[in-house]
């Protein structure tokens, strides 16, 4: 089953649309009378989008959501996903993917905040820029992300990770202050540079390929280390916090 | 004029000795009556069960205590989330709701009662205010003076009637209810980072002992002449074997009163544990019950534990800070001035866990050994122990053995071996159950002369009716349908007024909050003494003048006044 769902031109298109009912398997099941928030008024998918629907599913892994038109005010996109895939086209707005359990999104653009936030498994992939707390928990929460992996190709904002419990993230640029704090269990791997790195960290390994600046001083540096031919220090901590993770750093620099 | 009938109410009303009598109930102007005109509203209450509106004689609702484990808790926000809906407000959270979330789910449980179980004095605003949003429960506040250095001075001067005197001042000032002892000395002795480790270890500075404390605040009591007894968290809470500490601090109380209880001791279940560590911690509920059945003059509530998430907070601050050594998560830590301190810190009561299982065990344990149950109360110490929407849980665990068994077969399997529950066939009936929700609560909180806890004539119309018919159900083989009835009522009625109706809030409401002025001789009055003025604007950040709570904090509010014997 092929979904298309355009986004219409809107009088105001900065007013943020809740949207957590897309996602397969809502199509899957029949979406004849799905709704989306604008604000506190509830209407009718129609109004905001111009929905196209081809072909039937056996499953909810054969549905495919297609997402056009300026999409970077619409919110939780694939919220508790359980399959299927989605292709967005454009920008997303916040919490795209929060809870996602299975399946695939695959966003063209840029990811505000909250990007596969307290995720279960499954596929996220950006090939733009994803906001702050990329594949991060939620607030108060101890655990966030537990499972499956996100892909950002460019830049993530700060809070990268924060809490996370499981699965892997990896950001093809750099990650913005904080990545990965609080991290307890999972895998990130930050390609360019980042600040501040796993503070508080737990447990979970971490890779930094590029600079990690004021970078934290309780860490006790392990010495240099070889991963896949390449060099490393190998940092173990965050011990303020009796923590067991790992750190392998590329270049670091300690605050002045 | 306004007038209700309710008719063929199945009533247990143990104050009035009243147990499964199918009666009609009338009702005038809030207040309920021999009988009323043929206009009257009617309610039929279909034989189902009806009893007076519940009374939580400890919980922890309002406040800056409750507010704070709010502020630290946002992930408790996104449990028990509901829209606005006709007289009801949005409300959030499951362990520390917002204020009307707690008063509607009290209420849905037929709820019209409920004593904050600590209030510090200073901060006595917060608390009153939070009480105007909890429409639907008459509130009263449980004021703090576990640590207060001016009555612990007076203490150790060997001056009771001095001590009095500040409790009497410090209740009528901060429109309070009833003196509360948190870790009597402890909580004080934390502000120096240290714990009493018994009744007879002297507190750091004030050389006065918690034994001595208890004792002088029980005399100061009735002093005052004040509706409730002392209202006490014993000291040593939570530890493995501060069973000892709890009879010991039982044997101190005297029989000084001939209406009520002289000591109510709180969550006991905390304070009942046998061993050394936590590796041999076991349940000492015999030995406790055994001195609650000798001694008519202690009341007891369980502090219940139930399992799953919660916030666990207190006044009683250095145990919070063992609490936070255990599970090394958020933790709160406060002192109020001269006066107390406090700590939160968000728990998990596991099944898996052999500690909360036991803790668990315990809580009925007491309910179960004490032959008498005007003297043990139901609560949770909510949150503490869980949040009071597990009541109904607990009142079918009460009721059915095969319901506790049920249970039982789910908690860490060596459990049997530390507790005596399973060697328990006690089963409580629907009256005991109306007691320890109703009719002992009032009692001991001194309130059945307002109105509360009963259905006799001039009585407040406060009245819970559940959808069970007791005659037709069996307690001990059909717990689904206990839990069932207690967590909803078909109504209930507050001050002669539906305020909820199966669950639905049908009123705003309006709370009265019920506080004590006790008259005090001029010789005694606090306004006028020199040196108690002196300290205060030696030691407190506020002025003397400022202190006291404003008439503008307590809308609708009734106010005992007491003659003290000073």
């Amino acid at each position: 089953m092929k979904v298309t769902l355009e986004v219409k031109p809107r009088q105001k298109p900065h007013l943020p649309i809740e949207a957590e009912g897309i996602l397969p398997r809502t199509f899957f099941e029949g979406a004849d009378s799905l709704t989306v928030f604008r604000g506190n008024q509830e209407i009718p998918i129609g109004e905001i989008f111009a929905v196209t629907i081809e072909g039937d599913a056996g499953s909810v892994d054969d549905v495919e959501i297609t997402i056009l038109g300026d999409s970077s005010r619409i919110k939780r996109i694939g919220e508790y996903m359980d399959g299927g895939r989605i292709h967005i086209t454009g920008d997303i707005g916040m919490h795209c993917g929060n809870f996602m359990s299975a399946g695939e999104i695959v966003i063209d653009g840029n990811a505000d905040a909250w990007l596969g936030r307290e995720m279960r498994g499954g596929t996220i992939r950006c090939h733009g820029n994803a906001g702050d707390y990329c594949a991060a928990g939620y607030r108060g929460e101890k655990r966030g992300m537990r499972g499956g992996t996100i892909e950002v190709f460019s830049d993530a904002g700060d809070f990268t990770a924060e809490t996370l419990a499981g699965g892997t993230v990896i950001i093809h640029g750099n990650a913005g202050d904080l990545s990965g704090v609080d991290m307890k269990e999972g895998n990130l791997t930050i390609m360019g540079d980042t600040s501040r790195v796993c503070a508080n960290m737990l447990g979970g390994t971490a890779y930094v390929n590029g600079t990690v600046y004021d970078m934290i001083p309780t860490f006790r540096k392990i010495g240099q280390e070889k991963v896949n031919g390449e060099p490393y220090t190998r940092f173990s901590g965050d011990i303020a916090n009796r923590g067991k993770g790992t750190l392998f750093i590329r270049n670091y620099k300690y605050l002045d | 004029m306004t007038e209700l009938l309710i008719r063929n109410a199945c009533v247990i009303d143990p104050l009035n000795d009243i147990c499964g009598e199918v009666m009609d109930i009338a009702v005038r102007d809030g207040k309920i009556v021999e009988s009323v005109g043929s206009g009257a509203e009617v309610i039929d209450a279909g034989g189902n069960l009806t009893m007076p509106g519940g009374i939580d004689s400890h919980t922890h609702i309002c406040g800056t205590k409750v507010n704070f484990g709010r502020y630290m808790s946002p992930e408790d926000m996104r449990a028990g989330r509901t829209a606005r809906q006709g007289h009801m407000h949005s409300t959030s959270g499951y362990s520390v709701p917002t204020t009307y979330g707690t008063s509607y789910r009290y209420s849905a449980m037929g709820y019209t009662t409920a004593l904050e179980g600590a209030m510090a004095p200073l901060e006595a605003r917060h608390t009153h205010e939070e009480f105007t949003h909890t429409p639907l429960q008459d509130m009263m506040a449980n004021t703090l003076f576990d640590g207060n250095w001016p009555i612990m001075q007076a203490i150790h001067d060997g001056d009771i009637r001095r001590a009095a005197a500040i409790v009497g001042w410090t209740l009528s000032a901060v429109k309070g209810f009833a003196i509360k002892l948190t870790n009597p000395g402890g909580t004080e002795a934390w502000g120096w980072g240290k714990d009493v480790a018994s009744i007879r270890d002297p507190v750091p500075h004030f050389e006065v002992t918690p034994a001595e404390i208890i004792r002088a605040m029980i005399e100061a009591n009735e002093m005052l002449n004040l509706p409730h007894s002392v209202h006490l968290h014993c000291n040593c809470l939570g530890k493995p074997g501060n069973h000892q500490c709890t009879l010991e601090t039982f044997d101190l109380v005297p029989n000084a009163n001939n209406k009520r209880q002289s000591l109510y001791a709180t969550h006991v279940q905390f304070h009942s544990y046998g061993g050394s560590s936590w590796r041999d911690i076991c349940s000492r509920s015999e030995e406790i019950c055994r001195a609650i059945n000798s001694k008519p003059q202690i009341v007891i509530d369980m502090g219940q534990v139930m399992f799953g998430k919660t916030t666990t907070m207190t006044a009683d601050g250095p145990m919070e800070f063992n609490l936070y050594r255990l599970y090394h998560n958020k933790w709160s830590n406060h002192d109020v001035e001269l006066e107390t301190g406090s700590g939160i810190i968000p728990v998990y009561y596991s099944r898996k866990n052999l500690v909360n299982s036991i803790m668990w065990s315990i809580g009925l344990e007491l309910a179960l050994l004490t032959d008498n149950p005007w003297q043990c109360i139901l609560s949770t110490d909510n949150p503490n122990g869980a949040p009071f929407v597990k009541y109904p849980e607990i009142i079918a665990l009460l009721m059915s053995k095969r319901y506790r068994n049920e249970v039982f077969e789910t908690v860490h399997p060596n459990t049997e071996h530390n507790v005596p529950l399973a060697a328990l066939d006690r089963e409580l009936t629907w009256k005991d159950i109306a007691i320890m929700t109703r009719g002992a609560p009032a009692k001991a909180l001194g309130i059945v002369d307002l109105g509360k806890g009963h259905l006799g004539e001039g009585a407040d119309a406060d009245i819970a009716i559940y959808p069970i018919n007791i005659n037709e159900t069996d307690p001990a083989t059909s717990a689904e349908e206990v839990i069932r009835a207690f967590s909803q009522t078909d109504y209930t009625i507050k001050r002669g007024r539906v305020v909820c109706r199966q669950g639905t809030c049908m009123v705003d409401g309006k709370n009265t909050t019920i506080w004590v002025d006790p008259h005090i001789s001029e010789n005694y009055s606090m306004d006028h003494d020199p040196e108690f003025a002196k300290n205060f604007d030696r030691y407190y950040t506020v002025r003397m003048s400022n202190y006291p709570v404003q008439e503008e904090y307590i809308r609708r509010n009734l106010c005992i006044e007491t003659e003290a014997q000073l």
